[in-house]
């Protein structure tokens, strides 16, 4: 086997420790930190503009709560008008029903005066007719001359019962 | 028809010599280059541009970047920072390696014991050395667990000496013995597909399935050993 030929130890030892560290010096001088200083510089690109997207993050943030602020300043704003309207409304509505309830009770109490004036006018004259009734049915019947005065005590005596 | 060995072997291509030792730049010296190169080709080419969006080859070269350095933070922490440019540049030159074996023709360098064990012995010492700068004498605690009775000590002391100087064997062994029987079964049933006629095509399909296996094994063989290397450095730099 070619492996164990002894006498080509020494040529390929040689020539790998001089490749080997050639090599090895193209790759830790110029090679790798080549490659680590892009990739350093594509973190910290990355790492910028994460930075930056935080700011721009930070800054609408406060312009929403700033809108959301002027928001809730607003309705409470339109709240207030609206109760402040309606409560005016609710006045005037209540001093309308007052005058409107005054006015018709007023009217209900004229009625009921008038209907009780109607009543005793009526009731007079159905006590006058009555008694007048009266005189003449014992006129006609038993030919006496009741005197007026008479027949009306005799009528209120019935009525009044 | 060449044997399923002969894919192993080393050619010189240029022969050279310092002091007596033979240092020829040989096939595997070549492949070495290959690897490095492109590694290197990969890694920088992609990342010219340096995108902040990525295109395809620098998402590849920032996924093996990441990848690995990942694995090192996952198992070793953040104190093995900075052992990540040369964690990287062994996983990578194993992968590469481990890949470019895979091209007909071509050489695979980490199907080398000598090339595996002087890498695994390079991780060993190095490895071997952080762990005595940060522990001092205390690193010795490494061959006796905390906690054990003390009556075990004649036991399990001689285990995990015995187990901690294995480590790398086991390292170089793994990666080896992986490329060389990957490849020879590669070599040994393609050899059945021309030699069978007709028939040829049960080989050809076992060959397909097996081809796709190995270049599972190509990544996952330069991971095990790169992630090996990372546990050996937790070791070393938390203890136990």
């Amino acid at each position: 086997m070619p492996q164990f030929d002894i006498a080509t130890f020494s040529e390929q030892i040689f020539w790998l420790f001089v490749i080997f560290t050639i090599l090895y010096f193209l790759m830790s001088k110029i090679a790798l930190p080549k490659v680590g200083e892009v990739l350093e510089r594509r973190q910290k690109n990355i790492e910028d503009n994460l930075g930056k997207a935080r700011a721009l993050k930070d800054e609408t943030d406060a312009a929403i709560a700033k809108y959301e602020a002027a928001l809730a300043e607003a309705r409470d704003a339109a709240q207030a008008d609206i109760r402040e309207a309606s409560e005016k409304a609710a006045a005037e509505q209540a001093k309308k029903t007052e005058a409107m309830v005054k006015k018709l009770s007023k009217k209900t109490s004229d009625a009921e005066k008038a209907i009780a004036d109607a009543k005793t006018d009526a009731m007079t004259g159905v006590a006058e007719a009555a008694s007048e009734i009266a005189r003449e049915a014992t006129d006609k019947l038993i030919g006496v001359k009741v005197q007026a005065k008479t027949a009306d005590k005799a009528v209120s005596a019935i009525v009044g019962e | 028809m060449a044997g399923p060995l002969e894919q192993f072997e080393i050619k010189p291509l240029a022969e050279l010599s310092v002091a007596g030792i033979d240092i020829s730049f040989t096939n595997s010296a070549l492949w070495m280059v290959f690897a490095a190169v492109l590694v290197t080709c990969f890694m920088t080419l992609s990342m010219r541009r340096g995108a902040l969006v990525p295109g395809r080859w620098q998402g590849a070269a920032e996924v093996m970047y990441e990848f690995v350095a990942n694995m090192l933070k996952d198992n070793v922490g953040s104190a093995g920072r900075k052992y990540f440019p040369f964690i990287f540049t062994l996983f990578m030159f194993v992968m590469f390696g481990n890949l470019l074996g895979m091209i007909p023709h071509s050489f695979t360098f980490t199907s080398h014991i000598a090339v595996n064990f002087a890498l695994a012995l390079v991780i060993f010492i190095g490895v071997t050395v952080i762990g005595f700068m940060r522990h001092g004498t205390h690193y010795f605690r490494m061959f006796f667990p905390e906690g054990a009775p003390i009556a075990t000590a004649i036991i399990l002391v001689p285990i995990e000496i015995i187990s901690y100087f294995s480590r790398p064997f086991s390292l170089a062994i793994r990666l080896f013995a992986n490329m060389t029987v990957g490849h020879i079964m590669l070599k040994v049933i393609g050899g059945f597909v021309g030699l069978i006629g007709i028939l040829g095509v049960l080989p050809f399909a076992l060959l397909t399935g097996i081809t796709v296996l190995e270049f599972g094994i190509a990544a996952l063989q330069a991971y095990v050993f790169t992630i090996l290397t990372c546990i050996y450095l937790h070791d070393a730099i938390h203890m136990h």
